[in-house]
């Protein structure tokens, strides 16, 4: 018995903070997708409509109204956008940029920062299979996108978040037209 | 109008620092409480402006819509965190590898699962206590073996980590079994990380062999209980003292451990579970290598093997004095493919033993108890998802078939015990409401050589977080 409450005390005495790990900072990110460009933060103020609207075309949870992201332009001409998503993955935050590319399709996904242990992170071929994509029925895990063994959360969480950018995208343009 | 459109963006100001994550808004402290001053302040000068004018100032619009630009941005900054703060001080044009950055931002870590089950484990005819004894012979079956309804807390773990910098780190899993009846220290290692292709491990670890040893969350694998080739066959879960490298290149990732030994003087005739040290005042007068190697270049498939090899005497010795050696070679090879809502694993395992004779004899072991020379087992296992791409929730039936033998061969002038050549069929159902919890029933079509298996039903809860 007191070897069990041993255990449980040295348990207790190593729970305690970890670092996070930031793979690559927001400014890096955005320079890694538009070499170039000029990019622009801009700020949408959604209504409680357009988060609906967003929430039903993401088919996840939009937990902000206030909605920042980047626009770039090289040579006048519309490079894309970039959106940085925070989310919890198992308890843990991670935030991912993602970018869309003009017409609407995942441009690339970068993962900035990871706070779970690495082990739950996906290789980079995984990512890869969310290029090219819209958002429709297929951006789904299980359909589209195939699942990964051992990092189910990080999956289910980053094709969420992918879902979310191109609905706020939508929504976001949707509303900035006269 | 444009007083309006100044509240509700103040308005929607508020609410995200209302939605801001509390464990945000606790690491940010102070700039948080900067923030809402400025909110404050900033509701204060329209309130005044809504009082002494209504004609408007196009000046003083201008400027508050770009402090709420400003405020905007340092939400963002707050919501991504570290990423964002680290910005300020990294050297812009270096790619992501060269310009890693960390910063000691800091947030408790704790996690864990569980698993709680109804069993109902039938009687069988003749040559049931026989069946039965190899069961209780191991104290850490996973499964209770005797017949009847039986209700267990089956594990009840906890993870517990630590990172004092991104290069080191310690990572432990302490479980409780049984309600509290057991209580071990699955694995407790820490990691020296250099880079993705080489990386060191030291400590109580898991060895790298199956699909379960090292990933056994109730939510990772289909079905109540875990097939029997990796419960006899590659005993786990098992973990051992080493050390070693992991890592991964290209499409591939690998682990590379020397560890203490297993002891043959736990092999039994049911396999080699009775055989792991687990850490407790082992003996390391044996050591062992074992190395795994998986391919990961398509998205939904896994194939790779293992191999464990190492002497097991451990000191034992044989009636005539001699020492014995007991080599014990594993091989394992799996493939896993996930496409939609399929989920299919096939896993096929080996293990052949040296001095088997003399270790019976060390053992006392005689007639049908031999420890196996060789001993196989495969499965193949497919299910699909019925709710795959409708969101978080699964429905998943699944088959699994699996076919072992812990006494495949034996030395001469002992015989095989026919009830371990095993057939299992098992059929059944899970669902996970969302993807941390999953609810699983099954139904095991258990079938041996002496018609001695015991059919069994299995309902459980399983959980993770």
């Amino acid at each position: 018995m007191c070897s069990k409450r041993a255990i449980l005390l040295l348990a207790l005495l190593l729970a305690v903070p970890a670092a996070a790990k930031v793979f690559v900072s927001v400014d890096e990110a955005l320079k890694l997708a538009f070499p170039g460009c000029e990019v622009v933060r801009k700020t949408a103020f959604l209504t409680p409509e357009q988060v609906k609207r967003a929430r039903e075309l993401a088919g996840a949870e939009v937990p902000s109204a206030l909605v920042s992201y980047y626009e770039a332009v090289k040579g006048g001409q519309p490079a894309g956008t970039a959106w940085f998503d925070t989310h919890r993955v198992r308890t843990l935050p991670e935030t991912l940029m993602v970018v869309v590319d003009p017409q609407g399709r995942v441009g690339r996904i970068e993962v900035v920062s990871f706070r779970e242990p690495e082990e739950y992170l996906p290789r980079d071929v995984w990512y890869d299979q969310f290029r090219g994509r819209p958002l429709d029925p297929g951006l789904q895990l299980k359909r589209g996108i195939h699942p990964v063994t051992g990092a189910t959360l990080t999956a289910r969480a980053t094709t969420d978040a992918v879902r979310r950018v191109l609905a706020l995208r939508q929504v976001v343009l949707a509303g900035a037209r006269p | 109008m444009r007083f309006q459109r100044g509240i509700t963006w103040l308005a929607a100001v508020a609410l995200a620092f209302a939605l801001a994550p509390a464990a945000f808004a606790q690491s940010t402290g102070d700039p948080v409480k900067d923030l809402q001053r400025q909110v404050d302040q900033l509701k204060s000068e329209i309130a005044a402006m809504k009082a002494g004018n209504t004609g408007g100032d196009a000046g003083r619009v201008a400027e508050l819509e770009r402090r709420l630009e400003v405020l905007a941005g340092e939400i963002e900054k707050l919501k991504i965190g570290e990423a964002a703060a680290a910005a300020d001080r990294s050297d812009f044009g270096l790619g992501p590898a060269a310009s890693k950055v960390y910063r000691a931002e800091r947030g408790i870590s704790i996690g864990g699962y569980g698993e709680i089950a109804w069993q109902k484990i039938q009687e069988t005819g003749e040559g049931e206590e026989d069946d039965l004894r190899a069961k209780a012979e191991d104290e850490e079956e996973e499964e209770e073996g005797a017949p009847g309804r039986h209700f267990d807390l089956r594990r009840a773990v906890v993870y517990f980590g630590y990172k004092w910098s991104d290069r080191i780190v310690f990572n432990s899993e302490v479980e409780y079994e049984h309600a509290g009846d057991e209580v071990s220290v699955e694995f407790a290692y820490l990691d020296f990380l250099w880079r993705p292709e080489a990386n060191f491990r030291a400590g109580l670890i898991l060895l790298p062999v199956g699909f379960l040893n090292e990933l056994h969350e109730p939510t990772v694998f289909l079905g109540a209980d875990r097939p029997d080739v990796e419960q006899r066959i590659l005993p786990s879960t098992w973990r051992e003292g080493g050390f070693g490298l992991f890592g991964q290149a290209g499409p591939f990732t690998y682990r590379t451990y020397i560890v203490d030994g297993l002891n043959a003087a736990g092999f039994t005739d049911d396999g080699l579970r009775g055989g792991r040290q687990g850490g407790d005042e082992a003996s390391a007068k044996d050591l062992a290598w074992v190395g795994r190697l998986d391919y990961t270049g398509i998205p939904g498939l896994t194939v790779g093997g293992s191999v464990y090899a190492g002497k097991a005497g451990q000191g034992l010795e044989a009636p005539d004095g001699r020492e014995l050696g007991v080599s014990t070679r594993i091989y394992e090879g799996h493939l896993e493919w996930k496409w939609r809502g399929l989920e299919f694993r096939a896993l096929g395992a080996q293990a052949r033993l040296s001095d088997v004779a003399a270790l019976n004899a060390a053992l006392d072991l005689e007639g049908d108890e031999s420890v196996g020379e060789r001993l196989t087992g495969y499965y193949v296992q497919a299910g699909y998802d019925l709710l795959a791409g409708r969101g978080g929730q699964a429905l998943v039936p699944f088959i699994r078939w699996e076919t072992l033998n812990t006494q495949d061969s034996v030395p001469s002038g002992f015989r095989a015990n026919p009830d371990t050549d095993i057939r299992n069929l098992t059929v059944g159902l899970e669902f996970k409401p969302i993807e941390q919890v999953v609810i699983k029933a099954d139904y095991r079509d258990v079938h041996n050589r002496a018609r001695t298996g015991a059919d069994r039903v299995t309902l459980l809860l399983g959980y993770v977080f």
